[in-house]
């Protein structure tokens, strides 16, 4: 994959207010070239305003949006040029998937033997060839969604801005469609900012990984980053399951499957305290133990269950022990 | 089957009569159209279309039919343009404003007919339009456009306002937007607006009866100084024309309608 020659996109100190409240709050963030960048964030976050800002379907309060280095804050949206994938999907009802795909050419009338044959291209780009001629009602949620993605990057656009795209789509379908998307981003090499409140698909598509909260950025960087060195409980929390220690006036993060467990007086560690089974769920690969420790505190435990076959029951005493490298020491 | 309880057919006997009290008076002009004498009367023994024939050979019926329809077709045309035009943009606009505006637009739907009337007309002679097929037409048109106004704006509250986003992100201007998104996801509310406008104008006879004179003579109007002036029956056979003629749009309307919704 070559790297293109655009799609490099700055956010400087935007912010966003609706009357007194503010929805997005002096964020700042580059976004490179040919990136796979995800917002992630629970809703009220400010993650889908700074999109539509981005998009241009919301002006910002204050602070800048450069595309290459220019700034856009005076573009109308549809001079923008940024493809987008709606929540939904937003498919033209009445037009055929080839009108929908070419909508966007059409409107810059681009010549008809170049929108013809970029179409198909884009049809072969997302595997719905010989659906051209079918009504967008006539198709699945999981091919509406690749109508809408081949629309958005028929025109070729530096950026592509995706909101929740696969949240109408059963976890099954939406785990195929995360790779397909990936595949869709190695090929094409446009910058992709995708908005989303599901962690487990921020984890698996994204170069970096944007975790926002109350309007702020909280913690940028690759899933790799994130999940193992969290900076606030916050990102602990929201982007995978975490145990908090109480160490020293500190908080420390600990993952739950980086926790070692065994029988009593089994366990050789740095650190192992002792405790007793509350509960255990399962979840057919792994079985989460809730372990109250001698004074009081509940901690969360994954264990692999086929190496562990009925080696836990609920009310055992169990030894917990991590290794220093295992937690990390949070601010705050 | 359950067999019918008393009480059911009082139901449908009361259920019947209503429908018969709300539709027998028009048809009452049927008979009428079809006596033989001279003055508005039932016909006694025989039937006869003498009065149908007078009102096809009648240059002066046939003129005030096309007055009619050139005036009714321009008023729907205009309201329907102007209806959708307000109608879009206050639900681009959406916002407090906006609701006032809608208010102060329904208002010509809302004052007493022969205020609006007096008003035509005390604005048209300053202006020079009164009886005048332009003084009918924009009067008309006053008149009409808060039907269009809501008959395009309850289409418009199912239209999804992402697909308005999605054209303009993909480089459509606003016209274009309106032009292939946005009007054929509502046309069926532009449809009916244009109708109800048609219809508005087609028996309007208050706002007229001021504004018009010697130069326009419309239909409706024609047919109240028929009545008041000589009791004609011809009038009564105009009416069964313009019965046949409405009943006949609105059918294929609703099949028109039908039809969509089947293919849809």
């Amino acid at each position: 994959m070559t790297l293109p020659d655009t799609g490099d996109l700055s956010i400087k100190n935007v912010t966003k207010t609706f009357g007194s409240t503010t929805a997005v709050d002096h964020v700042n963030l580059e976004v490179q070239r040919g990136e796979f960048l995800t917002l992630l964030g629970p809703s009220g976050s400010g993650k889908t305003t700074l999109l539509m800002m981005i998009a241009g379907f919301e002006d910002a309060s204050s602070g800048d949006i450069a595309l290459d280095g220019a700034s856009i804050l005076n573009v109308p949206a549809e001079k923008r040029n940024f493809g987008m994938v709606f929540q939904g999907y937003a498919l033209f009802p009445h037009m055929t998937v080839r009108r929908n795909i070419s909508y966007p050419l059409d409107v810059r009338k681009r010549p008809k033997s170049e929108i013809e044959s970029r179409v198909e291209e884009m049809l072969a780009l997302v595997q719905l060839e010989g659906f051209g001629d079918r009504l967008p009602k006539q198709l699945s949620g999981g091919q509406q969604q690749r109508v809408a993605l081949a629309r958005a990057l028929c025109f070729a656009p530096p950026v592509l801005l995706l909101d929740e795209p696969l949240g109408a789509l059963d976890k099954k379908l939406r785990i195929e469609v995360q790779a397909q998307l990936k595949a869709i981003h190695d090929r094409v090499g446009t910058t992709f900012l995708y908005v989303t409140h599901d962690q487990e698909e921020a984890l698996s598509m994204s170069d970096r990984i944007v975790i926002m909260r109350d309007g702020k950025i909280e913690q940028v960087g690759t899933p790799n980053e994130l999940y193992e060195k969290p900076r606030t409980v916050f990102a602990a929390d929201f982007l995978g399951k975490s145990n908090f220690l109480e160490r020293s006036e500190a908080t420390y993060a600990l993952r739950p499957e980086k926790i070692d467990v065994a029988p009593s007086g089994d366990l050789q560690c740095a650190v192992s305290v002792t405790g007793k089974i509350q509960t255990i769920s399962y979840f057919g690969a792994v079985q989460k133990l809730m372990v109250m420790l001698d004074d009081g505190k509940c901690l969360e435990v994954d264990v692999d269950i086929w190496r562990n076959r009925n080696a836990f029951s609920v009310g055992q005493v169990v030894d917990l022990g991590w290794t220093d490298d295992a937690v990390t020491k949070l601010e705050g | 089957m359950r067999r019918k309880s008393f009480a059911d057919r009082i139901r449908t006997c009361a259920v019947w009569s209503l429908l018969m009290f709300l539709v027998l008076p028009a048809l009452v002009a049927i008979p009428v159209s079809l006596t033989p004498k001279r003055f508005l009367s039932f016909p006694s023994s025989e039937l006869s279309l003498r009065h149908f024939e007078t009102l096809i050979n009648s240059s002066q019926w046939i003129s005030s039919f096309f007055q009619s329809a050139t005036i009714a077709g321009a008023t729907a045309l205009l309201s329907t343009i102007f209806g959708t035009l307000c109608a879009v943009g206050l639900w681009r606009v959406s916002s407090k404003m906006g609701e006032t505006v809608r208010a102060f637009l329904l208002l010509p739907l809302i004052i007493p007919q022969i205020i609006s009337a007096m008003a035509f007309y005390h604005l048209w002679i300053p202006l020079g339009i009164l009886d005048s097929y332009p003084g009918l037409i924009l009067a008309h048109t006053i008149l009409a456009t808060p039907m269009v106004l809501i008959t395009v704006s309850a289409s418009l509250a199912n239209f999804d306002p992402k697909l308005e986003q999605a054209s303009r992100n993909l480089g459509a201007s606003t016209m274009t937007t309106l032009w292939m998104v946005i009007l054929p996801s509502i046309k069926p509310g532009v449809w009916a607006g244009a109708l109800f406008a048609f219809i508005l104008s087609w028996d309007e006879i208050v706002v007229t009866l001021f504004i018009s004179r010697f130069s326009v003579y419309t239909l409706p109007r024609r047919m109240w100084n028929g009545i008041r002036e000589n009791t004609d029956p011809t009038v009564a056979s105009a009416a069964v024309v313009l019965i046949v003629l409405t009943a006949l749009a609105f059918v294929s309307y609703e099949l028109i309608i039908r039809k969509r919704q089947r293919s849809a």
